[in-house]
């Protein structure tokens, strides 16, 4: 119990020390400071872990408010799921705290830098922590909060802080859905707490408005999990150091939203039309990123829009009341993204901060690590098995080949693509001859340990993570599925699957085929993306992004501007000025009258006071004495 | 021979309180009117005795000696008083020269 | 109970400890006595007692009004530095000794259940404050403020003893329960009509204590005139003791006559509002804003007693302990930058003395800024959750317009409020670093950490209290 305090403790204390102490620490010491919080604080949830024994447990710390009927503890929850997420929050976060020490090296922020990362490591986990949705909601909040201090991190250049703000806002839009959805909730149940919610759920209380409260709670849900129409935010973030990309905008923060509808499943299964649109949202959300990435030339923008499209998939297995297949996604997407991003961030390191894949090439000899991690990586998001990413993804896969046909096939195709633009990124940067400067070749090098032992071991899970919910056709005994039970609906049941039929065969075919097909584009044609202005017809509308930024620009911002210009103009002119500063005058003057009651004199005072007691006596007690 | 309570009796209650409150009223004018700090002061212990007064009528009339020993209280605590006010007093007389409250105005608005 | 008979023994072994120690002994010494009765305090807790010849009584809610005392008094002690010129000339045991005294006498104010305890609880606190006011012998302003107050005092002394006496007259009685028992289960109408004139000048003599309009005019003077730690004393433990006093009253014995005295309150308590808030906007020192302040927190406070049924007890010590905590700190930061830079001979108290205090001492700065905050009611400090409980208990009370005029007056104090925070940071200014003794630096720290603390987690002392 004392131990899991020190989780969240941890992370706080080395922010307290890194933020205090910035930029007075050396910087060896303020990585250490940055990195051992997240590590121990990793030990002990892989202590948790192994001594827990199901049984939810509750952890009152304190009546936090208190308002008539409206009481809202602050408890934290250790229950299978908040186990296994804090599993994945701390051991990701440490090896990219790892990985930062190396990485941000050079930087003159780096204290700022590792107290900003563990700070948000403490909102994660508090969100993850919580006992009921108002601490989530500060978990919720706090993330944001970091995510817009680490986009913004590099805030000399002014398109950063645009790209902070931007984040900022979408998220907010989401967060209001989201606080509507808490209001909702204490409306109806009174409180916010999970374990009441859910079993005043489960007794089969008549509560009114569920759908909506989904709906709302899923609003918050697409704000922070880059869902349409709230994804433009994720790949403008990628302004932000690629640590940041790697744990904030790949492997914890964006699943925040995928952990608070596994959370309220109940919620959810009340509410199956609310579902079904999650599913569809998730669905257009994955095909449309993916369709993006296709013609990207940034790596951390491809990366950014796989990131999108592989929520997309996570959010069609809920859709499809697959909880357990898309937290088993999640945890694996956790592993190969985030080394996606870290092998991503090292060429990116290695070649001087150079992201443009069409001046990359032929790395694999110069960075032998790198390379081979990220091939891993590739091959696992592709979905080849036996990798993570296929037994993940076909898990969601086949749900949905149940839950409705339609939806399979466009995710099958979603699949094909991943596999495309995966191999395509791989191919360009790695492979062929270097097209850089000759500054950048001469400069080119593997990058120090700190980076490296990160990449491995993240490429291990990648290879290996699978292994904790292996599913039966395969020999494993389904982990996962087992352990998250308590807390999920009953699954439904699906017949065994063979391993030669179309339900296995043709997510094989749409991993394999899209993959040697760009071998032999850019591997052995050596086919190079053409500069920006040579790409033409629907390729320029998907390289473009499908104009969405501009269509948000004129369909919001510029009718918002226009409003906020004639609210500055005339509204300004006759509310503010003349009202309000007319109050303010009057208050100012009524004040300068006022003070000059306060006259100095000691008579005066004491004739005000017996004026006022005489006054006060005559006209309470006229009617009873006269 | 009667009894000092019965023969405060005699007199009624009103009366009592119409000297006391005259007098406390005199008291709240010569506080209203004087400017000498000293005679200020004495018109509030006027004010003071008249609750004295009151208190010892009271007490009397209702053959209850609690009211007796309030005016102990009284007096004990305006001795006390008059014993720093006069300081105060003394002290402002030391710096100006003067005892004239009307002067000491400069703390104002 | 034991506590003030600690206190006064405590305050006559300081006079003699004077001989032989230096003042910082002797601070520390005072320290230790008021941690040592704040321990005596809480060993009454959940007691109810009668002490003295059933003259004093120790309940739950007295008992948080003395330990809000008490610290407050902690805190003074702590902030105190060198009195008047210098530590040589001066007898500083005598000044320590003098403030335990007077929290013997706001003590005796908040646990009285007999009027000569309120009586002489309410002067052993006003005869210290006069002399602790006019302390600064050789300044004109000190002399001013000492006989201002002392008058104008002892005048409302005699209005609250006329008050008492009438209600003896009437009830025969001075014991509080004693009086409750008559005043409840007698009809109003067959009572004699003096009573009720007793009723309103006993009222009338504490709220002129609390200083609420129009019995305030001696607030601002004395505030400005008095050395600062003292006013500090006075705005904290003067106001909390005799506001309990009050609400003792009123919600105890005076409750069944609230159609006599709940008009006159309740426009009192929006003339209070309208006049500290008001008021504040103009000043240009932030010691006499401060004053002003404190008029307009009385004026909240009060309006907590203006109807039938009072408030919460627990909504009201929230309050006086959320305003103890950032007024102390508020007249502690005046007195750093006002009497601490060596490099001023006269001690400046305007706002623009405060600007760009940031620069060179920010850790000063951003507890002003808390501080100023609480008392302006933003979220996240103290001071909001105070505002919040007083409004919604007001609210919920049916008192509607009070409820709006004060909610509009915050928004008017927050323009005061925040020319210190605007003074503090976006001023440009030259203030030197400002040496902080250790012991203040720990009380300051202390006391920010306390309203943010409350701030962020109100339920902390409200389910005590």
């Amino acid at each position: 119990m004392s131990l899991l305090l020190l989780i969240p403790l941890l992370p706080l204390i080395g922010f307290a020390i890194n933020g205090l102490a910035y930029p007075k620490l050396s910087k060896s010491i303020a990585g250490i400071v940055g990195t051992i919080p997240p590590l121990v604080a990793f030990v002990i949830s892989l202590q948790l872990f192994l001594n827990f024994d199901g049984q939810t447990q509750i952890i009152q710390l304190a009546d936090w408010i208190k308002v008539a009927d409206l009481s809202i503890p602050f408890a934290f929850q250790i229950d299978a799921l908040s186990i296994m997420m804090l599993l994945v929050i701390t051991g990701v976060g440490t090896l990219i705290h790892l990985y930062s020490m190396g990485y941000m090296a050079h930087d003159a922020g780096f204290g700022k830098f590792f107290s900003f990362l563990n700070l948000f490591i403490f909102f994660m986990l508090i969100l993850v922590l919580g006992a009921n949705f108002t601490v989530l909601f500060i978990g919720w909040e706090g993330v944001g909060l970091c995510s817009y201090l680490l986009i913004g991190f590099w805030n000399q250049k002014n398109s950063y802080g645009d790209a902070a703000r931007k984040a900022f806002i979408m998220n907010r839009i989401g967060d209001l859905g989201f606080l509507v959805g808490i209001f909702l909730l204490i409306q109806e149940f009174g409180t916010t707490d999970y374990q009441t919610i859910f079993s005043t759920i489960k007794d089969g209380t008549e509560v009114g408005n569920i759908g909506l409260i989904a709906f709302c709670l899923f609003i918050g849900a697409m704000g922070k999990s880059a869902q349409i129409p709230l994804f433009t935010w994720l790949p403008d973030a990628m302004a932000g150091p690629t640590p940041v990309s790697a744990l904030i905008h790949a492997a914890t923060m964006v699943t925040a939203g995928i952990y608070m509808v596994i959370r309220a499943n109940a919620l959810f299964e009340l509410s199956p039309e609310v579902l079904h649109f999650v599913g569809w949202i998730g669905l257009a959300t994955a095909l449309l990123g993916a369709a993006i990435g296709l013609f990207q030339n940034d790596i951390k923008k491809v990366l950014a829009y796989s990131t999108v499209s592989q929520l997309g998939y996570m959010f069609m297995g809920l859709g499809a009341s697959a909880y357990t297949a898309s937290f088993f996604h999640v945890m694996t997407h956790a592993f190969f993204k985030a080394l996606l991003f870290l092998g991503a961030g090292s060429v990116i390191h290695a070649m001087s901060d150079e992201q443009d894949i069409r001046k990359m090439g032929g790395l694999k000899s110069k960075m032998p690590i790198t390379y081979l991690t990220f091939l891993l990586g590739t091959i696992a998001i592709s979905g080849i098995p036996p990798f993570a990413g296929f037994f993940s993804k076909d898990e969601i896969l086949a749900a949905l080949y149940h839950h409705d046909f339609a939806m399979w096939c466009l995710a099958i195709l979603g699949s094909a693509l991943t596999s495309f633009y995966m191999f395509r990124v791989f191919i360009l940067t790695f492979w062929g001859d270097f097209r850089g400067t000759e500054k950048q070749a001469h400069h080119l090098h593997e990058s120090p340990w700190s980076m490296t032992i990160p990449l491995i071991i993240l490429a291990v899970f990648s290879v290996g993570g699978g292994l904790i919910n292996l599913p039966h056709f395969a020999g494993g005994n389904e982990f996962l599925a087992h352990w998250l039970a308590p807390i999920l609906p009953e699954p439904h049941e699906v017949g065994e699957v063979s391993f030669f039929s179309l339900e296995m065969g043709a997510p094989l075919v749409a991993a394999f085929l899209p993959a040697i097909f760009a071998i032999y584009y850019f591997g052995i044609q050596k086919a190079v993306p053409g500069n920006d202005e040579s790409v033409q017809g629907i390729q320029k509308v998907i390289y473009r992004k499908f104009y969405i930024d501009e269509i948000y620009d004129f369909v919001f911002v510029r009718p918002i501007q226009v409003l906020s210009t004639f609210f500055a103009q005339v509204i300004d002119f006759l509310v503010i000025d003349l009202i309000v500063e007319g109050v303010g005058k009057t208050v100012k003057t009524a004040s300068d009258e006022i003070r000059k009651a306060q006259t100095g004199n000691v008579g005066y005072y004491i004739f005000m006071m017996v004026l006022s007691i005489a006054l006060i006596l005559v006209l309470t007690l006229r009617s009873r004495i006269l | 021979m009667q009894s000092i309570p019965e023969i405060i009796r005699t007199i009624p209650l009103t009366n009592y309180i119409m000297l006391s409150s005259a007098l406390f009223c005199i008291g709240i004018l010569g506080v209203l009117t004087r400017r000498n700090a000293i005679i200020v002061f004495m018109a509030i212990e006027l004010m003071l005795n008249a609750v004295n007064l009151l208190l010892a009528a009271f007490s009397s009339y209702y053959s209850d000696p609690s009211g007796q020993i309030f005016v102990f209280f009284i007096m004990a605590v305006a001795a006390a008083e008059v014993a720093v006010g006069l300081a105060i007093i003394v002290m402002i007389y030391r710096n100006i020269q003067s005892i004239d409250i009307g002067v000491l105005n400069k703390l104002k608005n | 109970m034991t506590a003030i008979i600690a206190l006064s023994l405590f305050g006559i072994s300081n006079l003699f400890l004077g001989f032989w120690f230096p003042r910082k002994t002797i601070q520390l010494v005072t320290l230790l006595f008021l941690v040592v009765s704040m321990a005596l305090t809480v060993s009454d807790w959940n007691h109810e007692l009668l002490w003295f010849g059933n003259m004093f009584r120790t309940t739950n809610t007295s008992i948080n009004f003395s330990l809000i005392i008490q610290l407050a008094a902690f805190f003074v002690v702590a902030f105190s530095k060198a009195f008047g010129q210098d530590d040589e000339h001066t007898h500083p045991a005598e000044y320590y000794a003098i403030m335990l005294f007077s929290v013997v006498g706001a003590i005796l104010m908040v646990s009285f259940d007999h009027m000569i305890v309120l009586f002489v609880g309410l002067e052993i606190l006003s005869v210290a404050m006069y002399v602790l006011t006019g302390s600064d012998k050789r300044n004109l302003r000190s002399n001013e403020a000492a006989i201002k107050y002392f008058l104008m005092g002892s005048f409302t002394t005699g209005f609250l003893l006329f008050g008492i006496t009438l209600v003896y007259g009437a009830t025969r009685s001075f014991y509080i329960s004693n009086i409750g028992t008559i005043l409840t289960t007698t009809a109003p109408e067959s009572m004699p009509s003096f009573l009720f004139i007793g009723v309103l000048l006993i009222i009338v003599g504490l709220l002129f204590k609390v200083s609420a309009a129009p019995f305030h005019f001696w607030t601002p003077d004395v505030y400005e005139g008095a050395p600062t730690i003292f006013t500090m004393f006075m705005s904290t433990i003067v106001k909390t003791a005799s506001f309990a006093a009050l609400f003792q009253l009123v919600s105890g014995i005076f409750g069944s006559l609230y159609t006599v005295w709940v008009l006159p309150v309740y426009f009192i308590s929006m003339l209070t509002l309208v006049v500290g808030n008001i008021s504040a906007v103009y000043q240009q020192s932030v010691k006499r804003m401060l004053a002003f302040s404190s008029i307009s927190h009385a004026g909240y406070l009060i309006l907590t007693v203006s109807s039938k049924q009072i408030s919460t007890t627990s909504s009201i010590l929230y309050y006086s302990l959320s305003y103890t905590l950032a007024t102390v700190v508020a007249f502690a930061v005046l007195i750093l930058v006002s009497e601490y830079q060596s490099a001023r001979v006269e001690k400046p108290e305007n706002f623009s003395s405060f600007e760009g205090l940031a620069k060179n001492n920010p850790g000063l700065a951003l507890c002003f800024s808390i501080s100023m905050l609480s008392l302006a009611g933003i979220p996240l400090t103290a001071g909001f959750w105070g505002k919040f409980f007083i409004f919604s208990d007001t609210f919920s009370r049916n008192i509607i317009y009070p409820v709006i005029l004060a909610i509009l007056m915050s928004a008017v104090g927050i323009y005061y409020y925040f020319k210190g925070i605007i003074a503090v940071y976006l001023k440009a200014g030259e203030i030197e670093k400002i040496e902080v003794p250790t012991l203040f630096k720990m009380a300051l720290w202390a006391c920010t950490l306390g309203t943010i603390i409350l701030g962020i987690y109100p339920s902390l002392v409200k389910s005590v209290f």
